[in-house]
């Protein structure tokens, strides 16, 4: 193996630790959320210090490496799209993270039944999936998996849709509610933005395999392309 | 007419001006040659080559003069390629490039063309009557090795300079000293100039006839010389003298002895080349 | 550690003054890079580790340099002693008009080793070294002028390491190589520098950035700035290593 190779095996490697760490917090995040766990909640704050790091090591990696090996071809996207996910997974640590500070904040645990109405169980579980699975699609060099993500983003876009209606129907039947109602609110609307990382990283993804750039291309020609 | 057809006629001019010449060379020397032929080969024979001079045609033989040229050439190579090879070896390798070197080297280009009759004069002061030689094969030799050490010396040089300065680089570069690289890398590399240089020297000092003359090498010799310290004949010297005598028989001797010369003569420059050729194909820059 | 040290060197030749005031440490076992526009005075200065500058006419040098702490131009100093432990190859291969096998045994030769046994075993061993054993093992008496560019330079480099050297001075090893020689050598500096410190001059800066760990900007016989390659070619501190490695001149 030649030495530049060396070094984009180290950056996948980096970039896959990072994206499991990012992964977990969404899922520790969810839990916390669904048992009202406050340590559980404190853990994946703190733990965003790591992801941070991991971040800005990733970024100079890459800017070492364009610097020193003028990689081309293949090895040029792959770095350059590992640049861009490396910003994408960090948000998605922010949106964790988030959530994460609303259930150390909260005064008392989320009603499930608002937790069902809302389907907020489901657009979280789906996106915690869409992470681990975009994950696994840069990992194997999959573009089919990645191409799936595009479609499996409309139903966090549902869900969000429908979301105001439902929270404010909820908040007329018992307005005592309104504060957890808003925070579920918000909470749907972070995920759906995860939902969208997830989609751009799709986009690098089949970019650095594929070398087709799918940005701001409508659904239909994405799912097709 | 334009300027590529004048170009080309300019061509094609020189192109057949230069076979001209190299024609001529070659028929004049043809003619001479065929001459000498028709006019002596018959007379080559095994007695002609055995046997020692006499007063009487039939019965002369070249066997003291062959003999003492190839004493000559051999003591002569004895004395000069060591000191010949060693001074050029010091010179190029060793000497400073300095102003007095210069010098030096312009007047050794210098002497390679003095008349070797010169030398002659020179050897007949210094060896034959200083070094009390008389005329030994040992003061022939020693003279003629001076009038050819100029053209060994600027031989040696010539196929020193011809070896790259990377080659002596790397040498240096793995700690050998000055002598190791010039006696493992520089001598066997340019040995094949050396050699040829060397050769064609030695068939010069072959066909010298003044020099050896004035230090005293007698044209009747009627014994074959079996000491350096012998006095000798060589072939030009016999050639010369048959020449000068009136009898048909001994132009005909002459014509036979000339054609043994420049079979040896001939034989030597063939090695010389096979050799040059021999050692250009493993040396390659 | 420091393997080789320079104090305020200054070279002349004649006249003209080559290198101004220099001073360089270099590590052990690390490749460091000189790099800068022709005639800037990187290759005098790689040449004077192993004193090649001492043959060039009116040659003089002031300041101190020290390999493993030993300054080297000191009168007692055994020239060619220094040059068995540091090693040098040629920018064009210049493989002797030998066969492989002499060519390798070339340096041990001259130190007087005679042992067919010790000396088949460096011959193997270096020419493994430099990945060409396998290529040439069924024929070591092949003339050396018979290899490729890229291999007779490998053999260069494998005759320099079975004098066993520890530092090896390159000065632009791959200018003279096409593209896939030159990838094989640069593979070879990154194995060899676990166990050798290694000094390259090039004018491929683009070679600097892969293959060393400091890389030495020459400018007009200064040396202008020292650094570690990734800085250097990130963030150079002096802006006319940045204008030289931006292509701005030179």
């Amino acid at each position: 193996m030649t030495h530049l190779e060396t070094e984009l095996q180290q950056l996948k490697s980096e970039l896959l630790t990072m994206w499991g760490l990012v992964a977990s917090q969404m899922s520790k995040s969810l839990e916390a959320l669904v048992n009202n766990d406050k340590e559980l909640a404190s853990e994946v704050v703190i733990t965003e210090k790591r992801i941070n790091s991991f971040e800005l090591k990733i970024d100079r990696d890459c800017e070492n490496i364009i610097a020193l090996y003028n990689p081309v071809a293949v090895d040029l996207r792959f770095v350059l799209a590992v640049m861009k996910i490396n910003t994408n997974i960090e948000r998605i640590g922010d949106i964790a993270r988030s959530t994460a500070k609303f259930v150390v904040k909260s005064t008392s645990s989320y009603d499930q039944y608002i937790l069902e109405k809302t389907r907020l169980l489901e657009i979280y579980e789906e996106a915690c999936d869409l992470v681990e699975d975009s994950r696994e699609s840069f990992e194997k060099e999959n573009p089919d998996i990645a191409r799936k993500i595009f479609m499996r983003d409309e139903l966090l876009d549902e869900i969000n849709k429908g979301a105001p209606k439902v929270i404010a129907e909820i908040i007329r039947d018992n307005p005592a509610n309104i504060e957890q109602c808003l925070d579920i609110l918000s909470t749907i609307r972070r995920l759906e933005r995860s939902g969208d990382q997830c989609k751009n990283i799709a986009e690098e993804i089949i970019f650095y395999i594929e070398a087709k750039v799918l940005k701001h291309l409508p659904k239909s020609q994405k799912r097709n392309s | 007419m334009n300027n590529s057809k004048i170009n080309q006629l300019k061509d094609n001019a020189f192109k057949y001006f230069g076979i001209g010449c190299t024609l001529f060379g070659i028929l004049v020397l043809g003619y001479f040659l065929v001459n000498i032929a028709i006019e002596g080969i018959a007379r080559i024979n095994w007695q002609f080559i055995t046997s020692l001079p006499s007063r009487i045609p039939g019965k002369a033989g070249i066997l003291p003069a062959l003999i003492g040229t190839l004493w000559i050439l051999g003591l002569t190579a004895v004395i000069a390629i060591p000191i010949g090879v060693g001074a050029g070896i010091y010179l190029e390798e060793y000497a400073k490039k300095n102003r007095l070197n210069n010098i030096l080297e312009i007047n050794i280009t210098n002497l390679a063309g003095v008349p070797s009759i010169i030398y002659g004069l020179l050897g007949l002061e210094i060896f034959s009557r200083i070094m009390s030689m008389g005329g030994s094969l040992l003061a022939g030799a020693s003279t003629l090795s001076l009038l050819i050490l100029p053209i060994i010396i600027v031989a040696t040089r010539e196929s020193l300079k011809a070896v790259p300065k990377s080659l002596r680089e790397a040498s240096f570069a793995l700690g050998a000293t000055k002598w190791q690289t010039t006696w493992m890398q520089i001598l066997p590399a340019s040995s094949g100039g050396i050699v040829t240089g060397v050769i064609l020297a030695l068939s010069r000092a072959i066909g010298e006839t003044a020099p050896l003359i004035v230090i005293g090498a007698l044209a009747y010799v009627p014994f074959v010389p079996s000491s350096p310290t012998d006095e000798f004949t060589v072939m030009p010297i016999q050639i010369f003298n048959w020449i000068s005598r009136p009898q048909k028989g001994f132009i005909i001797n002459s014509a036979a002895a000339i054609l043994v010369l420049l079979l040896v003569t001939f034989l030597m420059n063939g090695i010389a080349v096979y050799l040059r050729n021999r050692w250009q194909k493993k040396v390659k820059w | 550690m420091y393997k080789l040290r320079s104090e305020n060197v200054n070279v002349h030749y004649g006249d003209f003054h080559a290198i101004k005031d220099v001073s360089l440490d270099v590590e052990k076992n690390s490749v460091t890079a000189f790099i800068g526009p022709s005639g800037c005075g990187k290759s005098t200065f790689l040449r004077l580790y192993n004193r090649m500058n001492d043959y060039i006419e009116g040659f003089k040098k002031t300041g101190k340099i020290y390999f493993d702490d030993v300054e080297i131009y000191d009168s007692k100093i055994h020239i060619e002693g220094l040059r068995k432990k540091i090693g040098m190859v040629f920018q064009k291969p210049n493989p002797f008009p030998k066969s492989i096998y002499e060519n390798v045994v070339y340096g041990l030769r001259i130190q007087g080793m005679k042992n067919k046994k010790m000396l088949d075993e460096v011959v193997e061993n270096s020419l493994k070294r430099v990945a060409l054993w396998d290529e040439v093992k069924d024929d070591l008496k092949k003339s050396a002028f018979a290899l490729s560019g890229g291999q007779q330079q490998r053999l260069c480099i494998a005759r320099t390491l079975a004098v066993e050297p520890s530092v090896l001075l390159m000065d632009e090893p791959t200018s003279a190589l096409d593209p896939i020689s030159t990838a094989k050598l640069e593979e070879l500096i990154y194995e060899l520098k676990q166990n050798f410190t290694i000094i390259i001059v090039t004018h491929n800066m683009q070679q600097a950035a892969r293959i060393s760990d400091k890389t030495a900007f020459f400018y007009l016989g200064e040396l202008v700035e020292l650094n570690d390659t990734k800085e250097i070619f990130t963030n150079p501190k002096k802006e006319r290593t940045q204008n030289y490695i931006t292509g701005r001149f030179g």
